[in-house]
Parts: C-alpha cells; sequence; structure tokens
C-alpha cells in the first residue's frame, strides 16, 4: 500500500473526489448536467488556480500567505485600469495585462524579500499581504466600479461551444503538465527537499525559489481575473480567504509543506475537493456553518495521513 | 604543463574555530592524490573551499595555472572541478537519475526532460556496479529507499556524470564493502588513463597505499607533509598526523584505585553501528571512548541516555540492571549528558542562564513547583565556582561564549548528581581556555565518585583527561589502553587498525 502510494497521494484524494461528486449527484438529482456543472467550475475556479501557484511555493520548502491580497490587488488595478481607458474592448485587454503585471511584481517583492534577503516566508508573505491588501483600499476604498458587458459575458460565455472556465482549466492543466516536464520542478524540488543540497549542486536556489513565487502571483493574479467575471466589478477585500484555502487544497492533494514532494495536479483535485464539501453539505441540509468546521477536519485528516505515510 | 590544481596559504575561520590556518596542496595531472589528516584537521572544509561551497579567508588557488576565485559551486564545476560530499549533497526526495543529473538534465523536444536518456544513461553509469550495487537499485529508485552505500554510490555517479577534469572523493569509501571499493578503484584507475586528476580522502590506509600517487598530510589546518608514495611508509604518514603532541595537564584526580567498585557494566550491547560491546566502569573513573569518527562511539552513549535505545545486550548500574526507553528515565536512573551540539541537544535557546543550568534538577527532583528565589541562591553557588563571567542569571545562554555555556550544561549536572555522566564531544568549537575549564570541572565531579565517559573528536582531549581508554572500530571496541600504553601514537594505530 504505502510503495503504491509513494509519490501519489493524489490518488487518495481523487478516490475522495469521486465519493463527494457520487454523493453530490445522489442529493442533487440534476448536478451533472452541464450548466451545473459549469456553474460549480465557475466557483471552483479560483481556489483551483490559486492553490495551483501556490503549490510551486510549497514544494521549494517556502509557503505563500499573500496570494489572497495578491487576488485583492489584481481585481482593483484590473477594474480602474479599465474604467480609466473608457471601458471599450481594448481597454479591458490593458486592463488583463494591467492585473497579470501586478501579479508578477507582487511575485518578485515576495521573492526578492524571501530568496534575495532571507527573510522567514511565513512572516514576510503575511506581511506582504497586509502591503498588498492596504495597496488595493488605497486603489479602490470601496467596492464598485463595474466591468464593461464584453467582460462578463466573455466569462460567462465560451470559445467555439466550449466555455471558458473549460478552457482556463485546460489551460491551467497544461501549463502544469509543461511545467512539470521540464528541469525547473525537477531542481523546485531539489530545493525544498534539501536546500543545502541543492546548494552544493550548484543550482541557483535563489532565482528559483523568486520563479515559484512569481509563479505562484501569476495564478493568484488569473484567479483574481476570473473572480472579476464572476464578479463583474471591484471588490478590495476579494478573495480574503483564499490563502488559507489554497493551502488546506495543497495539503489535501499530497504535497509536503516541508518542501520536495508532491506536485499541482493533486492540489487542483484538493481544491475541487474543499468546494465539493460545500456542495455536499448544502444538498444534504445540513447548516451552512458545518462547511467549515468539516473541512478543517478534513485537512487535518489528510495531515495525519502524510504523517503516517512518511513514518512507515 | 601546470599543474591541475595548486592551492597556498589558504585560510578559513569559523567565529572562534580556526579550521585551516596554512593549507597547501599541488596536484598533478592525472595523478590520484591522497589527503590523510585526523578528523577535523581541516581536510573536508579545504575540499569545500575547492569547490566553492566555502569561501575562504585567504588564498590562492589556480586550476591548471590560472588563478580562480571559485566563489561559487558553479562557479568551481565551470573550472571543471566535482566534489563528493563527505555527508553527501543528495535529495532524499528524488530519484537517483534525477540526482545523478541535477542541474544538467538530458533534454529533448522543446526543452523538456528527456526522461528515457535520463534513466537509461542512469542505469548505465549504475552498471558499472553491477552485481555489487545490492538490491532495488535503478534509476528510478527514490533515494530515500537506499541503503548507506548505495546512496554512497549515487554520489559517485553524480559527481563522474559531471564529467569533471578534477575530482575530489572526500571519504567516498566510508560505508562501501570490500568489492564496491574494488569497483570504485577500478573507476579512479580509468580516470587517472583519461588524464583526470583526483583527490582521494580516507583513514583506511591501506586503500590510499593501493590508489594513491602522491599523499599530502595536513594536521590542525595545515599541510606538514608531501610524499610519493613509493617513498613513505604507513609509519611515516601517521607520525606526520600525529606531530610531536604537547599533552596538557596530566590527571589532577588520581586514577580510581584498582579496587574502586565497577559502577557501570555494559554487556554486548548492540544496535546502529554497534557489534556487541563489552565493558566496566569504575566509580571516579574517567574513560575515553576513542577511535575514528563513526565507529559506535556516540551511538553507544545515545543508547545509555535512552535517546537511542540498545537493540540487545544488557547494562548495569552498581548491579541492577537498568534499561531507558528514553532520557527522562536515564536521568531517573542517574545518567547525564553534555552534548558538543548545543544548539540541538543542550541549549534552550532564549531562555535565562539560571533555567538553563537548573533543568537537569528539575526534572531528576520531579519539580512540580518553582520558588525562584531558593533556585537562585542554590545555582549562584555552583555557578561562581565556573569561572564563568555572565552578565545575570536572568541573562540568555545565547549571551554566552560557545564555551561558557558549555560550563553552564555541565554545571547542570553538578548540582544534580549523576552517577554516571556521558559526555559526547563536549569541547566542540570551544577555545582552550574554556577547556582547561571545563576538564577541571570534569575532573571535580569524578573525584565526587561520579563515572565520567567521554567521547571526542579529539584524542587530544582524551589524552589529557582520561585514565583509560576504549578503541572503536567498526562498532567494537579494539583496544583498551591505559597507564603506559596510552599515548598518541598508540591512540592513532589502534584507530587506523592494523595498516599503521
Ligand atoms: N560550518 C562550520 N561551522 C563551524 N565550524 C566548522 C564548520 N565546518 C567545519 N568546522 C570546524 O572546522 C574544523 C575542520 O573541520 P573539517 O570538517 O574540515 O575536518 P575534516 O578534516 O574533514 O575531519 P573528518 O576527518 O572528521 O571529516 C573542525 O574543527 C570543525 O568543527
Ligand atoms: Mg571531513
Amino acid at each position: 500500500m504505502a510503495t503504491l502510494l509513494d509519490g501519489r497521494l493524489w490518488l487518495i484524494t481523487l478516490t475522495a473526489l469521486l465519493v463527494l461528486v457520487g454523493v453530490n449527484a445522489a442529493l442533487q438529482p440534476n448536478f451533472l448536467e452541464p450548466s451545473v456543472l459549469q456553474s460549480n467550475l465557475t466557483t471552483f475556479l479560483p481556489l483551483v488556480l490559486v492553490a495551483i501557484g501556490q503549490t510551486y511555493v510549497v514544494l521549494a520548502g517556502d509557503i505563500d500567505l499573500s496570494v489572497g491580497a495578491v487576488v485583492a490587488l489584481v481585481n482593483v488595478t484590473t477594474v480602474s485600469v479599465i474604467a480609466a481607458l473608457g471601458g471599450d474592448s481594448q481597454s479591458v485587454l490593458a486592463g488583463l495585462a494591467a492585473g497579470i503585471g501586478v501579479g508578477i511584481a507582487c511575485g518578485l517583492v515576495n521573492g526578492f524579500f524571501v530568496a534575495v534577503l532571507r527573510f522567514q516566508p511565513i512572516v514576510t508573505t503575511f506581511a506582504t499581504s497586509i502591503v498588498f491588501a492596504g495597496l488595493a483600499l488605497r486603489i479602490l476604498p470601496d467596492a464598485g466600479l463595474p466591468v464593461p458587458e464584453a467582460y462578463w459575458r466573455g466569462y460567462a460565455g465560451g470559445l467555439f461551444g466550449v466555455p471558458t472556465v473549460v478552457l482556463v482549466l485546460a489551460a491551467a492543466l497544461v501549463t502544469i503538465a509543461v511545467v512539470g516536464r521540464r528541469p525547473f520542478f525537477t531542481r523546485l524540488r531539489a530545493v525544498g527537499g534539501q536546500r543545502t543540497a541543492a546548494f552544493q549542486t550548484g543550482l541557483s536556489v535563489g532565482r528559483l525559489r523568486i520563479a515559484a513565487y512569481v509563479l505562484s502571483a501569476v495564478f493568484a493574479a488569473l484567479a483574481s481575473l476570473c473572480l472579476t467575471g464572476e464578479t463583474a466589478s471591484g471588490d478590495p477585500l476579494m478573495g480574503q480567504t483564499l490563502a488559507l484555502s489554497s493551502i488546506s487544497a495543497v495539503v489535501l492533494g499530497g504535497t509536503a509543506l516541508a518542501g520536495g514532494v508532491g506536485g499541482p495536479f493533486g492540489s487542483l483535485l484538493g481544491a475541487l475537493v474543499l468546494g465539493m464539501i460545500g456542495n455536499v453539505i448544502f444538498f444534504a441540509g445540513l447548516p451552512f456553518e458545518y462547511q467549515t468546521l468539516v473541512q478543517g477536519l478534513i485537512v487535518l485528516a489528510a495531515l495525519a495521513g502524510g504523517v503516517l505515510v512518511a513514518r512507515r | 604543463m601546470p599543474p591541475a590544481l595548486e592551492a597556498s596559504g589558504v585560510t578559513k575561520r569559523f567565529g572562534a574555530v580556526v579550521a585551516l590556518n596554512d593549507a597547501r596542496l599541488t596536484v598533478g595531472r592525472g595523478e590520484v592524490h591522497a589527503l590523510l589528516g585526523a578528523n577535523g584537521c581541516g581536510k573536508s572544509t579545504l575540499c569545500k573551499i575547492i569547490a566553492g561551497t566555502v569561501a575562504r579567508d585567504d588564498g590562492e588557488i589556480r586550476v591548471a595555472g590560472e588563478a580562480r576565485a571559485l566563489a561559487s559551486p558553479r562557479a568551481a564545476e565551470a573550472a571543471g572541478i566535482a566534489l563528493y560530499y563527505q555527508e553527501l549533497s543528495l535529495v532524499p526526495q528524488l530519484t537517483v537519475a534525477e540526482n545523478v543529473f541535477l542541474g544538467h538534465e538530458p533534454r529533448g523536444f522543446g526543452g523538456f526532460v528527456d526522461e528515457t536518456t535520463l534513466n537509461d544513461r542512469t542505469d548505465l553509469l549504475i552498471g558499472r556496479f553491477a552485481g555489487v550495487a545490492g538490491e532495488g537499485f535503478t534509476a528510478r529508485t527514490r533515494v530515500s529507499d537506499l541503503s548507506p552505500d548505495q546512496r554512497q554510490i549515487t554520489e559517485i555517479l553524480k559527481v563522474l556524470a559531471r564529467k569533471p577534469r578534477l575530482i575530489i572523493f572526500d571519504e567516498a569509501t566510508a560505508a562501501l564493502d570490500r568489492r564496491q571499493v574494488d569497483v570504485f578503484f577500478s573507476i579512479m584507475k580509468d580516470l587517472r588513463a583519461e588524464g583526470i586528476s583526483s583527490i582521494f580522502i580516507s583513514h583506511r590506509l591501506d586503500e590510499v597505499f593501493r590508489v594513491a600517487d602522491r599523499i599530502t598530510v595536513m594536521r590542525n589546518g595545515a599541510t606538514v607533509a608531501d610524499f610519493a608514495t613509493a617513498e613513505t611508509t604507513p609509519e611515516a604518514i601517521v607520525r606526520e598526523m600525529v606531530g610531536d603532541v604537547r599533552l596538557g595537564p596530566k590527571g589532577g584526580t588520581a586514577a580510581p584505585a584498582e579496587a574502586a567498585e565497577i559502577r557501570l557494566s555494559v554487556e554486548g550491547v548492540t544496535g546502529g553501528r554497534l557489534q556487541g560491546v563489552s565493558f566496566a566502569a569504575r566509580r571516579g573513573e574517567i574513560l575515553g571512548l576513542g577511535g575514528l569518527q563513526g565507529q559506535g562511539q556516540k551511538r553507544l552513549l545515545a543508547g545509555l541516555f535512552g535517546a537511542d535505545p540498545f537493540t540487545g545486550g544488557r547494562v548495569l548500574l552498581d548491579g541492577e540492571p537498568v534499561a531507558p526507553r528514553r532520557p527522562a528515565d536515564a536521568i531517573a536512573a542517574g545518567f547525564g549528558l553534555v552534548s558538543g551540539d548545543r544548539a540541538r541537544d543542550a541549549a534552550f535557546p532564549g531562555r535565562s542562564i539560571l533555567e538553563n543550568a537548573a533543568m537537569a534538577s528539575l526534572v531528576r527532583d520531579k519539580a512540580r513547583l518553582i520558588l525562584l528565589g531558593p533556585l537562585r541562591s542554590r545555582f549562584s553557588r555552583t555557578l561562581s565556582g565556573l569561572k564563568t563571567r555572565y552578565a545575570g542569571l536572568n541573562a540568555p545562554i545565547g549571551s554566552l561564549s560557545g564555551g561558557n555555556q558549555q560550563k553552564i550544561f555541565i554545571a547542570r549536572w553538578l548540582a544534580a548528581r549523576p552517577s554516571v555522566l556521558l559526555l559526547d564531544d563536549p569541547t566542540k568549537g570551544i577555545d582552550l581556555g574554556a577547556k582547561a575549564d571545563f576538564f577541571a570541572i570534569v575532573r571535580a565531579l569524578a573525584g565526587t565518585g561520579a563515572t565520567i565517559l567521554i567521547y571526542s573528536s579529539e584524542d587530544a582531549d582524551l589524552l589529557s583527561l582520561c585514565h583509560r581508554v576504549l578503541v572503536f572500530n567498526g562498532g567494537r571496541i579494539t583496544a583498551d589502553l591505559t597507564g603506559s600504553t596510552l599515548d598518541a601514537m598508540a591512540l592513532t594505530r589502534a584507530a587506523y587498525g592494523e595498516a599503521a
């Protein structure tokens, strides 16, 4: 059992997901209809994206508590740029680009403090999250500033009959696959697994850690653009729970918080599991307050499982 | 043609510890050059400086005639240098192949890792150890699943895969068996035939005389001799390694009388490296555990202290069997431990000197309520006898130097009065003055009837402190030196086995 699951802890997560899908389909007969699936995916997608990005940071032995604040900062930047440029389709593109650009900048800031100045990752990204959230409030003090129709219609719609959210998920999967097969991914795991050995081997440890933070922030920026498509307006408090939820998803997906073991595909499954738990609780008629409790217990169980497998 | 490597006047300090003060090394092209010296003389530090992982304070290094800064592992690699790390540079979570080619992954279409080539090339490299590599050792095996010898082989393959012009093997044969060593030596011969130079570090003199063309000997951070292997003998090498040791003042306490009763008796204990170790120690005896590093001495201390219980044999304390399963049991039974690895095993960082000093007594007395007043008056008396200067008993332990911290940790046991005090490389990184004070405290403790067991990575410590030294080799006691048989030469000879 232990050897079968060695490095494939996401198989457990996949099983859990299938069980949840089965239960949900039993409780909610129309669950498997395309429109319902699409609306569920739309709800889950932001966390899926943030969790994928978070995985790269965790694999390198670090952590990124600022992703929620990055989501907020990107959101207010994008809506502000679009509004400032008049709201035509070109301004939407400029807004999207500005959002991604802000994401990259946030990742570089985190990476600089953690990998170059060697600050503690947890405390540093907690601090930068406060700074990013503060900037977001400075740019857009109150929720509002609706985005043009083209933006949210495009997000709710599709291309050649394929819903946009499915395309985004597919793009994320392709990115996971591409990154996972590059030397970068192995080196990142080496940096998280045994940092001294990685340094002695001649890897650019600092640059790899910065790259992980940039990836994380870019995925957070993408998540923010998706959320903006869903809410269709600016909100400086957007995404506040995403940082901790993304770490829960990473843990559920079988990635070790100590670094070096796991991968983003597991986190994707973990994020879907977290989302499905909410669904099942809702359709089982349980009070909403149970959702957080059950999610917490499941993350604890995943941590316990990880410890048991590691001890064997 | 200039030599492959020429290092001169290399110096390096780690805080107060001088690791290198004048290291020199010249390695010819295609030469197998052995680097010898006692534990802690600076061999690994010199190697790491050459490989760019440690920055030198001073000195010049020329590679193939060209002066190089070697400021990073990458720079050293660009200069054609690869180092086999004594403590290994492997990532346990990655596979053998991923480790061997880390940073040099073969790439295929579009810059993706070519997994097939990666694994095939690694299997080909493992094939050099065909028949002797042991079970379950393939390119796809995770390094965490390998045995210690297989990890060493992986580190060897990793160095070879970098295709360097100068390879440094820092104790690459330590965990290899005889047949694996033979394969390794045939690889070294091939390298020599290709004109690749290698530096070979080993504590096994027979191996050195088998493969080395030249031998450089280091002592206390400096290079002291350089021989052609054909023109020297193991005896001459050992003499250079030992030097003319000036012994510290011996004793202060007389050796315990033959009649003193046996306090600790250890009968055939096993576990880890220990292959069945038996000895007895008297009241008031200071007993040294000597030999090369990693021969089971630390394991014995960890077993006695319950930190890593023995798997077989038994231990009698004052005639009563004791089998501590955890340190608290051992402390209750009357054992104490002072470790040289203060950060890991001893210090409560950030807590006060008083709390650090009192900890053992509190555990031993099973204190439930702590009254600071009485505690303070009890320990201020003990601590004032230590010649330790401190701002106040409430100052954090980290405000003291390593040597003074070590005095506080032994003071723990002065108050708790253990029957057996275990010292695990206690003088690591502390200066000579502090060391002398520390030894005086140990002798005083022995004078009150406590039995002291000390392991030290420095033979000089054992020689100046111990009444008797047991020499460990491969998890067994191979010599019992006392009185007239206890001197530096005898200790080194016994440690290096019959080769010397
Ligand atoms: N990173 C470090 N920090 C502090 N002291 C160090 C460090 N590295 C080495 N030293 C000290 O420098 C000295 C030389 O150590 P080094 O590892 O070079 O010895 P060595 O000759 O390789 O010994 P061995 O035969 O045991 O491998 C020792 O006193 C050691 O404690
Ligand atoms: Mg060494």
